[in-house]
């Protein structure tokens, strides 16, 4: 096998040109997942045995949290492949999924406190999970918040790199903190090998859900990429010429 | 330029600038205060919560220690000659660590027998408390210095390590309060101790080397 269209994703024109193509796509069969999924779940799917209706929020919850993790994953990858080989295109990517992945982890922390409230009588609790998902949150934020003040960019993209690396911590502990520690919030809803507990009409909505997130996830990321890259070689012969192309000269 | 010679001149410039040493214990005193005076002055309140009083005040303390630590450095140009020294730079930054360490950590631990009294911590779970600084401390240093040297080039930063940096803390400071708690209950905490340890150990294999990788951006 041959690695030399992996090597040409690392140039920002190469990789501009091969994902513009795609996003629309991801972005249009994202939304139609998660409309199906979500209808199905939350409209048609049957209510819970002990939770009732409440428990419909697993299919906001669960894949969005999901979504916060896979999130920082992917950043604390690209942190690393900046740092060991250098690749231009690994801070575009970190600048472009930073904001998104917060946005996940604020919306899981959210939505988990509504979750809450009904089934374990409480907004929120100092739990392992809820306070990890929540130092999550805040170490998007420190990302974020890096990118903003630093102002030379080569200092931005090694600085919000390395954290993304060091910040690589957390997540065994979010993954684990179910369980390490006897706490209030339930295991794993989905696990690779296993089948599911709950019956099928009920999880495959929320499959659906997590793979529609997923691709609609991507492709926001892909359109921020684009806008990015376009932002950081504006001052190169191709960008000017797509952006003529684009507005017709 | 060694590492020996290295190591001597960062202590005496911690030692010829006592004033910051004294100002880390001082503020860590007052913070330490601000509980009895603002929550509950009962020994029955104070006794179970010292420990994490006393890790909560010692964070602060020692993020506000760590936050400047590059900033003459790189003002003075001085960050620029350990890079092109030749010396390995994360060696450098191991012994700068160490040096910070020895002169923020000792006399934080000698303030503890009167704050211990303060907060009426039981005896029992004194030399635990000391334990779980010895041991988890390193592990703030070696994760708040990768901080510092990112943002070493910037003026008003200390916000900035701040927000970017406690979220690492937080695993220590449920460690290290766990044990001191569980030492109060006579449950056993070698495990907790171990933890903390473990912690230490692994962020002294990685953040001299995250550090220079920061070092470096940060002065070219």
């Amino acid at each position: 096998m041959r690695w030399v269209w992996f090597h040409k994703l690392g140039s920002p024109k190469y990789f501009y040109f091969w994902s513009k193509p795609l996003a629309l796509p991801l972005f249009c069969l994202g939304c139609l997942c998660l409309a199906v999924g979500l209808v199905w779940g939350l409209v048609f799917a049957p209510a819970d045995y002990q939770q009732g209706n409440s428990f419909r929020i697993i299919y906001i919850h669960v894949p969005v949290a999901m979504l916060a993790q896979s999130c920082y994953f992917a950043l604390g990858v690209a942190g690393f492949v900046y740092l060991v080989w250098q690749m231009k295109i690994a801070p575009i990517f970190i600048k472009s999924m930073a904001p998104i992945g917060a946005v996940m982890a604020l919306i899981a922390l959210v939505s988990g406190a509504i979750w809450g409230k009904p089934t374990w009588g409480t907004w929120w609790i100092w739990d392992a999970r809820l306070t990890s998902v929540l130092v999550l949150f805040l170490l998007y934020m420190g990302i974020i918040a890096l990118q903003n003040a630093l102002d030379d960019v080569v200092l931005a993209n090694k600085a919000t790199a390395v954290v993304s690396v060091v910040g690589l911590i957390n997540l065994p502990i979010i993954k684990y903190s179910v369980v390490w520690w006897n706490t209030l919030h339930q295991g794993a809803t989905f696990t690779l090998m296993e089948k599911p507990a709950m019956p099928a009409v009920m999880w495959i909505p929320l499959l659906i859900c997590v793979v529609g997130l997923y691709c609609f996830v991507a492709s926001l990321v892909l359109w921020r990429m684009q806008s990015e890259i376009m932002q950081r070689e504006h001052r190169s012969s191709w960008v000017k010429q797509e952006v003529m192309y684009n507005n017709g000269f | 330029m060694t590492y020996t010679s290295f190591l001597k001149s960062e202590l005496l410039v911690l030692w010829r600038r006592k004033q910051d040493v004294v100002n880390a214990v001082l503020f860590f005193i007052l913070v330490v205060a601000l509980f009895p005076i603002g929550v509950n002055s009962s020994p029955e309140f104070l006794s179970p919560a010292s420990g994490g009083i006393i890790w909560c005040a010692a964070v602060l303390a020692i993020l506000m220690a760590i936050e400047g630590v590059f900033k003459e450095d790189y003002l003075d140009g001085s960050l620029e000659q350990l890079v092109v020294s030749g010396l390995s730079l994360p060696l450098l930054m191991l012994l700068k660590v160490v040096a910070l360490w020895v002169s923020v950590v000792i006399p934080l631990l000698l303030v503890m027998p009167l704050l211990s009294e303060m907060l009426s911590l039981p005896s029992g779970a004194f030399w635990v408390l000391i334990m779980t600084l010895l041991v988890g401390t390193p592990c703030l240093f070696f994760i708040g210095i990768i901080g510092s040297a990112l943002t070493a080039s910037l003026k008003q930063s200390a916000m900035l390590v701040m927000l970017l940096i406690l979220p690492f803390y937080f695993p220590i400071i449920i460690f290290a309060t766990s044990a001191v708690q569980a030492a109060q209950v006579g449950l056993p905490y070698s495990g907790l101790l171990a933890m903390l340890l473990a912690m230490s150990l692994l962020s002294l294999v990685f953040s001299p080397f995250m550090t220079a990788i920061a070092i470096k951006a940060s002065v070219s």
